[in-house]
C-alpha cells in the first residue's frame, strides 16, 4: 500500500526552478548587458550552459543586439552559439513541429531562409571556436532543418563529441536525425541511443536516449492505443527498466543536467506501462517539476495529463 | 644558374642538371585559345608532329623530350619540321590515336562560359570535322617563331635547329567570367570542389598548400570524410592563379565532404591560419624550388615566363620572395579567395546556406518569335526569332542569341543545339515541337558555318520522344483529344444528319408543292447549309484528335518498336 499523502497540484515547467540563473540571464539579456550574460554563461558547465542558451534563446528581439556583440568581438562563441540558436527558433517557430506534408511552401521558403541565416554566423562561430559544444549543437538541428543529409549531420556531431564527450543536448538532437522521419533508420536510431549511454557512467542521464528513441518509434505506430502497444512489448518494457536502472535509479544519479528531463519521461513511460509504484517515485523525485516534453506528445495540455498521472500514481484512480 | 639564349630567333632559358638533359619547346598556346567548333585542335596538331610526349594547358603547349643531346635536337627538329610540313594525310591516323576519353574539370565552364578560359570543361565534339585547312590555320597562327620559346636542362645541343614559320606572339586571351556574383556554387554530379582567381604571388602558392594540407587534416584524418584530396596552384599569364582544390569522398560521404571543405574554407577566410603550418609550407616550398632547380623543373615556368613578357626568376629570387610570406599575408589571400571562390556542390546539396550563391543555370529572358508549342507537352515551348531561340520547359528557360553563340551542334536527324557564350544551352529537337522543322530552318540560316559543328548521327532510342507533362495536368491533358473525339464525333454525326434530314425535307417539300415554294427553301436550304458546315467543323475537330492520339500512342511505345 502506498503511503496517504497529497500529491501536488502544482506542476512547473519553467526552467528557472531548476537553473536559478535563468532569471539573471534573461534580465541581462534584456538590458543588453552581455557581460552579465557572459558570465553567467561562463560560469556553467558546459551541458548547462547549453541548455541555459537553450532557455533563452526564444526571446524576441535579441537579434541586433547579438550581432553588435559579434561585429565588436567576431570570436566570441557564446554569442555566435545564442543568436545562431536564436535564428534557428524563429525560423522552426514559422515551420512549426508538424510533419512536412502539413507545412506549407511559403512556411518551409521562410524556415529555410532563417536557417541560412542561422548557418552562417554558426560557420563562422565554430571556425573561431572549434571546441565550443553549443554552436555544434546548433548545428546539429540547422543541418537537420536544412536537410544537409546524414552524413553531415553526423560529421558535426563528431566534431561536438570532440569539443564534449557525451554532450547530451547536442544527442537529443542527433537523435532526432537518426528517426527515419528525417534522415536515418529505426535501426541507426536505437543504436545510436545504446551506443550513446554505453559510452557513458551509470548514473548518468544518458540513458534516456534509449527510452526517447522508443517513443519516436512508438509514436509512428500511430495512436495512443498503437503507443501503449508498442511501449509494452516484452523487449521495449526491458530496455525502459534497464534504462531506469542505469539512470534514475542508479545511486550516482545526481541532480545535474538532465535530471528533470530524464525523470519526466520515465515518469511517463511508467504510467503508460501502468506501473505504479515506478511512476510515483519518479514524481515523488520531481516534486511540482516536470518537463513538457514527452507528456506534450499525449495532450494539448501536458500539464494536466502530468496532474492526472501523479494523481493517478500516488494512489488515486485513472 | 638559369642563362638566357637564343637559338634561331626563338628565346631560350639554359640550366645545368643533374641526371639525365631534357628539354622542350614552349608555344604560347592553350585550350583558353580553341573556341567550341575547334576544340581539340591543339591537341591533334600535337599528336600530328609527334609521338612523343608534351602538354596541354591552358595557356601553353610544350613537346618535351628527355635523352641524349643528339636525341633532343633530333626530336625538336623534327616537331619543327613537321609543324612547318603538317603531314595533312596523317590526321585521321593523329585522331584515332588521341581517341580517349579524358576526365574534364567542370568548373572553368561555370565562370567563363563557354569560351576563353572555359572551353577545357567541354569534350571535343569538333575533332571528327577538323579539316586540313583548319589544321594549317592554326598552326601559322600560334605554332610560330616568334610564339615559342625553349628551355633546355643540360648543355644546349650544337646541332640544334629550330626553323619555325613566322608569326607574332599571341598574347594570352582575356579571361572574363560569366558568374554575376561570387562566392558562387553550382550543383556537380560527383565530388565537391573549389577554384578560385587570386592575385599571382609567393603568398598564393603558399596558400594553396597550406590549404590542400588543412583539409587532409581535418578532414580525411580528423572527421574522416574524405579519402583524398589535392589543391593545384595554376599560374596566369595576365597576373592572376588559379587554386583549384579537388577533394574526393566516397558516395556515402559526399554531403559530409562539402560540409566540412565549407568549414576548412571558412577557417581560412576568418584568419584561422597557422603560422607553424605557413612555415612548414613554406620551408617544403623553398625545399622544393632547390630541388626543382637542380633537375631543371624550373626551366618550363621560366620558358613560360618569356612568353608572358615576364623576367626570368632566379631560384635566389624564388627563395626571398617565398622565404618572406608571412601568416597574415596567407591570411590576406585566403579572404580573397574565399569571396572569388567558385565551389562545386556533390548532386542536389545545395550550398546556398552556407552563403554561396547559386551560379545562374538559366536565362533570364525569352526572346520575341513565333512560338512552337511542345507535343503532348503543354509545359514546353520553343520560339525562334530574329534574335535567337529560346526553350521553355515549365519554370526552366534557355535562350541563346544568335550574336552570342558560342557552337552550334547539328544532328543529321534534325536536332539543333545551340551553346551561348554564357554556356546556357537551348535545343531543337524537332519530335518535340509543332512544326520545329520551321524553327530548325531558321537556326541553320542564322548561324555561320565556322561555329556549326556536325555531330555524328544518334541511335533511334536518343532522339527524345513526346511525352505527357508531367504533374497534376497529366490526366486532363492526356484525355483531351479522347474527350474531343468523343464529343466532336457526335456533335459532327448529329450536325449533319440534322442538314441532310433539313436538305430530305427541303427536296421533299420542293417536290410536294411544286415550284412555288421558293423562299421557305431559301430558309431550309440556309440552315442545312449551316448545319453542314458546323458538322464538317466538328468533324474537322474529331479528326484532329484522332490523329493526335494515333500520334501519342506511337510516341509512348518502346522505343525502336513502331
Amino acid at each position: 500500500m502506498l503511503p496517504a499523502m497529497p500529491p501536488p497540484t502544482d506542476v512547473v515547467f519553467d526552467a528557472v526552478a531548476v537553473y536559478p540563473q535563468k532569471a539573471t540571464l534573461r534580465a541581462a539579456l534584456h538590458s543588453r548587458d552581455w557581460s552579465t550574460c557572459r558570465a553567467v554563461l561562463d560560469a556553467a558547465a558546459p551541458m548547462d550552459r547549453t541548455a541555459l542558451i537553450g532557455h533563452v534563446s526564444q526571446e524576441r528581439g535579441i537579434e541586433p543586439f547579438l550581432r553588435s556583440v559579434l561585429t565588436v568581438d567576431p570570436a566570441d562563441g557564446t554569442a555566435a552559439a545564442l543568436l545562431g540558436t536564436h535564428l534557428i527558433d524563429v525560423g522552426w517557430e514559422i515551420r512549426t513541429g508538424k510533419r512536412a506534408k502539413y507545412v506549407s511552401r511559403e512556411q518551409f521558403a521562410q524556415f529555410r531562409e532563417w536557417l541560412c541565416r542561422a548557418e552562417q554566423v554558426l560557420i563562422d562561430g565554430a571556425m573561431l571556436n572549434p571546441g565550443d559544444p553549443a554552436i555544434w549543437k546548433a548545428r546539429l538541428t540547422s543541418a537537420r532543418g536544412l536537410s544537409l543529409g546524414l552524413a553531415e549531420v553526423r560529421r558535426r556531431y563528431d566534431r561536438m563529441q570532440a569539443a564534449d564527450p557525451g554532450h547530451l543536448p547536442g544527442q537529443f538532437q542527433m537523435l532526432q536525425s537518426y528517426c527515419p522521419k528525417w534522415d536515418g533508420t529505426w535501426e541507426q536510431l536505437h543504436q545510436f541511443a545504446r551506443e550513446a549511454t554505453e559510452a557513458t557512467p551509470p548514473g548518468s542521464p544518458h540513458a534516456v536516449l534509449i527510452v526517447d528513441a522508443h517513443i519516436e518509434h512508438a509514436l509512428d505506430e500511430g495512436g495512443l492505443a498503437e503507443m501503449v502497444g508498442y511501449l509494452s512489448q516484452p523487449h521495449v518494457r526491458a530496455d525502459i527498466y534497464q534504462a531506469a536502472q542505469r539512470s534514475i535509479g542508479h545511486p550516482d544519479f545526481t541532480r545535474g543536467y538532465g535530471w528533470v528531463g530524464a525523470l519526466s519521461t520515465f515518469a511517463m513511460c511508467f504510467t503508460i506501462l501502468d506501473d505504479r509504484n515506478a511512476a510515483a517515485t519518479a514524481f515523488r523525485e520531481l516534486g511540482v517539476l516536470a518537463t513538457e516534453d514527452p507528456w506534450h506528445y499525449l495532450s494539448a495540455n501536458p500539464a494536466e495529463e502530468i496532474r492526472k498521472a501523479r494523481a493517478w500514481a500516488f494512489g488515486g484512480t485513472r | 644558374m638559369i642563362t638566357r639564349h637564343e637559338v634561331d630567333g626563338v628565346p631560350a632559358v639554359l640550366a645545368p642538371a643533374d641526371g639525365p638533359m631534357h628539354a622542350g619547346l614552349v608555344f604560347r598556346v592553350g585550350t583558353a585559345d580553341e573556341t567550341l567548333p575547334l576544340r581539340g585542335i591543339t591537341r591533334l596538331v600535337r599528336h600530328l608532329v609527334t609521338a612523343g610526349s608534351g602538354t596541354i594547358g591552358p595557356e601553353h603547349t610544350s613537346f618535351h623530350f628527355s635523352g641524349t643531346a643528339t636525341g633532343i635536337a633530333d626530336f625538336l627538329t623534327g616537331v619543327c619540321a613537321a609543324l612547318r610540313n603538317p603531314p595533312a594525310d596523317l590526321i585521321a591516323a593523329a585522331r584515332e590515336r588521341m581517341a580517349t576519353v579524358r576526365d574534364r574539370d567542370p568548373l572553368p565552364m561555370w565562370r567563363y562560359g563557354a569560351r576563353g578560359y572555359g572551353v577545357a570543361s567541354y569534350p571535343e565534339w569538333a575533332l571528327p570535322g577538323l579539316t586540313a585547312d583548319q589544321v594549317q590555320e592554326w598552326i601559322a597562327g600560334y605554332f610560330t617563331r616568334e610564339n615559342a620559346a625553349l628551355w633546355v636542362a643540360g648543355e644546349l645541343p650544337e646541332d640544334l635547329r629550330l626553323d619555325l614559320p613566322s608569326g607574332s606572339r599571341r598574347p594570352a586571351p582575356e579571361a572574363v567570367t560569366v558568374l554575376p556574383a561570387t562566392p558562387a556554387c553550382f550543383p556537380g554530379d560527383g565530388g565537391a570542389g573549389w577554384d578560385t582567381v587570386v592575385r599571382r604571388e609567393a603568398a598564393a602558392a603558399v596558400f594553396a598548400n597550406v590549404l590542400e594540407r588543412r583539409i587532409l587534416h581535418d578532414l580525411r584524418d580528423g572527421d574522416g570524410v574524405v579519402a583524398s584530396a589535392r589543391t593545384e596552384y595554376e599560374p596566369r599569364a595576365d597576373g592572376t592563379a588559379r587554386i583549384l582544390a579537388v577533394v574526393d569522398a566516397a558516395p556515402d560521404q559526399r554531403e559530409a565532404a562539402l560540409g566540412g571543405l565549407i568549414d576548412v574554407l571558412a577557417a581560412m577566410r576568418a584568419g584561422r591560419i597557422d603560422t607553424d603550418e605557413v612555415d612548414a609550407v613554406v620551408k617544403l616550398t623553398c625545399d622544393g624550388l632547390r630541388i626543382a632547380e637542380a633537375r631543371g623543373a624550373r626551366l618550363p615556368g621560366q620558358a613560360f615566363n618569356l612568353l608572358g613578357g615576364r623576367e626570368v626568376q632566379t631560384l635566389d629570387d624564388a627563395l626571398t620572395e617565398v622565404g618572406a610570406v608571412t601568416a597574415a599575408e596567407v591570411a590576406e589571400v585566403a579572404a580573397a579567395a574565399y569571396n572569388a571562390g567558385l565551389l562545386m556542390t556533390p548532386g542536389r546539396v545545395r550550398a546556398d546556406w552556407a552563403g554561396y550563391l547559386p551560379a545562374p543555370e538559366m536565362s533570364d529572358t525569352v526572346l520575341p518569335g513565333r512560338v512552337h508549342r511542345g507535343r503532348g507537352d503543354r509545359r514546353l515551348r520553343l520560339i525562334s526569332g530574329d534574335q535567337g531561340i529560346s526553350v521553355i520547359e515549365g519554370d526552366v528557360v534557355g535562350t541563346v542569341r544568335y550574336d552570342s553563340c558560342a557552337a552550334l551542334l547539328a544532328w543529321p536527324d534534325g536536332a539543333r543545339q545551340l551553346i551561348g557564350q554564357d554556356a546556357v544551352m537551348a535545343r531543337v529537337e524537332p519530335t518535340l515541337y509543332r512544326d520545329a522543322e520551321r524553327a530548325v530552318r531558321d537556326v541553320d540560316a542564322w548561324i555561320p558555318a565556322r561555329l556549326r559543328i556536325e555531330m555524328p548521327p544518334r541511335a533511334r532510342d536518343r532522339i527524345p520522344r513526346p511525352r505527357p507533362a508531367a504533374g497534376p495536368d497529366t490526366p486532363r491533358e492526356g484525355l483531351r483529344p479522347l474527350l474531343t473525339l468523343l464529343l466532336a464525333g457526335t456533335f459532327a454525326v448529329f450536325v449533319v444528319a440534322g442538314g441532310l434530314w433539313v436538305l430530305a425535307t427541303m427536296i421533299a417539300e420542293s417536290a410536294r408543292h411544286g415550284s412555288g415554294a421558293l423562299t421557305d427553301l431559301g430558309e431550309y436550304a440556309l440552315v442545312a447549309a449551316a448545319s453542314i458546315l458546323f458538322g464538317t467543323f466538328a468533324g474537322r475537330l474529331a479528326v484532329d484528335a484522332a490523329v493526335e492520339l494515333r500520334d501519342r500512342r506511337r510516341s509512348r511505345g518502346a522505343p525502336g518498336h513502331e
